[in-house]
């Protein structure tokens, strides 16, 4: 009680909102840290942070969408689904129309976000229901489509196996190896921060997530502005979803199984508040990195895949336990 | 056109009605404002009195009635926001109507904000523009301007959305209960500031207030509301604080 009460006079309410800031980075410091105290050279290898380096990107962009449409203080738990839809409609159009058809597959995910921002503001439906809604939908269209089969990426013409579906795209399959998926994800992250911090959409995201009816009262087209917010979150869904056709090599019926889960969680590690209105594509990276450490360094350090996920639970409350401003919340739901 | 007549007054509105499901809010609204005149709607709680000025300023779409501006009505497709907007009407709201997440540069510029390159934010130019409006109000306690507005005192997210509403109102500038939270100090600044402003720009002010003394203090005319009824109007000098209580209480 009396060092509690030490510590508040010691740090200003203002330095602690500081410190509160630095949680996501102090955490994946730490973790870092002790996976490398733990498995040594196992996890500090050039070889383990190429892997990671390949691994985050995809998860990165889906947190990217999840803070778009967290922002506003909606949900959007189709991510999942629309990725292997969308990765299904990319590899279906190199299929059909040859390389450029890759970009049919960032189209679908804009389409599957429209979808969801016109049912969420002209049905009035919440997003969390309407997401779920997609989520169930978008990959039973897939199954459907698919028929259970998968459509491989490869990196030359095959012979025979006339019943396997495939691409020859060796360009896509070396854009999803280490320099270059890398170099991609960072290129979007930069035009991500930029759309975020600095455009009016962006600040207009957040606005919308502090109170949605003022700007209605003065005269902001909310009713657009969502579906907007839902096609962009869509748009790098699909994104997404290319990344992960050229990562994978196959756009499969089981992509992206529960990642939307991973994506709310990456968001939510980087210290943004599921209520909306506020929130940071730094710590966002940050969360969606330290998720994908975490996994890597359990599994290196030889932790069973179940107890793996305990321990994912219990970082994610604690970090958020750690960053969130109890003064600043008057209703918990 | 025969220009004997007298110039047709900024704002008129008649027989103007509004129902949310079974409640009839505004019955009958009926009221002129001239150039420069502060008019002032007194009336119990519930009587209509902040559907009625919602509805002048666009949020709600009347059932029935008219609005004239400045001699030319307002069609019903075109009862938008915005378009009150564009005719120099501003409101602060009863609640404020401010976003406690946003800085108060951003709720100043409220549904206006400057681009640059079509795109991004101009932050320079809203910062630039509080200042002159916060100075312009003499308001000296809004020091860091990249602050969001709920870490501001309540007279000080006060006074921002009155500079927001004096900033852009150029015609008519709507107060809805601006000093009901306030203190006496801040209460004489935002009185203040009503005749000020009147007198520099000859805006037009509609101030609703529970407040009589303070009615009586600013308004040229006081309209009662009652029932949802604009039942009775009184000039300033004609009227006594135990008559404006009969009207508002009574309706006679
Ligand atoms: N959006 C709405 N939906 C449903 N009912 C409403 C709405 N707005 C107002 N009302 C109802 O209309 C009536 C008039 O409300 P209004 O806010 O205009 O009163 P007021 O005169 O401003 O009262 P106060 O002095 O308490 O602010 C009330 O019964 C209120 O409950
Ligand atoms: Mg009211």
């Amino acid at each position: 009680m009396a060092n509690a009460t030490k510590l508040r006079s010691l740090v200003t309410p203002k330095q602690m909102e500081r410190l509160r800031d630095y949680v996501p980075f102090i955490a994946i410091g730490l973790v870092i840290l002790l996976f490398w105290m733990i498995s040594g050279d196992r996890f500090m290898s050039v070889r383990n942070w190429t892997f990671i380096a390949q691994q985050t990107p995809v998860l990165m962009l889906l947190a990217f969408a999840q803070l778009i449409v967290i922002t506003t203080g909606s949900i959007d738990i189709s991510v999942g689904s629309n990725l292997a839809f969308s990765a299904f409609v990319a590899a279906l159009g190199m299929l059909w129309f040859g390389e450029f058809g890759l970009i049919l597959g960032v189209f679908a995910g804009g389409l599957v976000g429209i979808a969801n921002g016109l049912i969420i503001s002209v049905l009035k439906i919440p997003s969390f229901v309407t997401t779920l809604a997609m989520l169930i939908i978008m990959r039973a269209v897939v199954i459907i489509v698919s028929d259970g089969t998968s459509i491989y990426i490869t990196g030359g013409n095959i012979s025979g196996g006339t019943n396997i579906s495939s691409v020859s795209a060796p360009w896509l399959l070396s854009l999803g190896q280490f320099p270059a998926i890398f170099i991609i994800a960072a290129v979007v992250a930069v035009f991500m921060w930029v759309f975020y911090e600095k455009t009016a959409f962006g600040q207009q995201l957040r606005a919308v997530g502090g109170n949605e009816k003022v700007l209605r009262l003065v005269g902001t087209n909310v009713t657009l502005f969502k579906i907007k917010v839902f096609a962009a979150a869509g748009l790098m869904v699909g994104l997404a979803a290319c990344v992960n056709l050229a990562r994978a090599g196959a756009a499969t019926p089981q992509a992206g199984l529960m990642i939307e889960l991973d994506a709310i969680a990456a968001v939510a590690l980087g210290g943004t508040p599921l209520t909306g209105g506020y929130g940071s594509v730094v710590r966002t990276i940050i969360g969606a990195l330290t998720l994908t450490v975490v996994r890597n360094g359990l599994t290196i350090a030889g932790v069973p895949p179940s107890w793996s996920q305990v321990a994912l639970g219990v970082l994610l409350i604690a970090a958020i336990a750690i960053s969130l401003n109890r003064s600043k919340v008057d209703v918990v739901k | 056109m025969n220009n004997v007549d007298a110039a047709p007054p900024l704002l008129a509105v008649e027989n103007l009605s509004k129902s949310f499901g079974g409640v009839h809010a505004l019955r009958s609204g009926s009221f002129k404002l001239n150039r420069g005149e502060v008019v002032a709607i007194v009336g119990a709680n519930g009587a209509g009195k902040s559907t009625l000025i919602k509805v002048i300023a666009g949020a709600h779409v009347p059932d029935g009635g008219r609005i004239v501006i400045n001699g030319s009505e307002i069609p019903r497709t075109e009862h938008s926001v915005s378009h009150m907007r564009e005719k120099g009407i501003e409101v602060v709201y009863q609640d404020l109507a401010l976003v406690p997440n946003m800085t108060a540069p951003y709720n100043l510029f409220l549904g206006r904000i400057p681009k640059k390159w079509g795109i991004f934010v101009d932050q320079r130019k809203m910062r630039k523009k509080t200042r002159e409006v916060l100075d312009t109000l003499n308001v000296t306690t809004v020091q860091d301007l990249s602050q969001p507005i709920s870490s501001m005192s309540g007279g000080q997210q006060q006074s921002i959305a009155i500079g927001r509403a004096i900033a852009w109102g150029k015609e008519i500038v709507i107060l809805d209960e601006p000093t009901a939270a306030l203190g006496p100090n801040e209460t004489a600044e935002v009185e203040r500031i009503v005749e000020e402003v009147r007198d520099r720009h000859g805006t037009s002010f509609i101030l609703i207030s529970h407040n009589l003394d303070q009615v009586r203090r600013l308004a040229d005319r006081i309209i009662v509301t009652h029932h949802g009824v604009t039942s009775r109007e009184f000039a300033r000098e004609e009227v006594t604080s135990d008559r404006l209580v009969r009207a508002i209480t009574l309706g006679e």
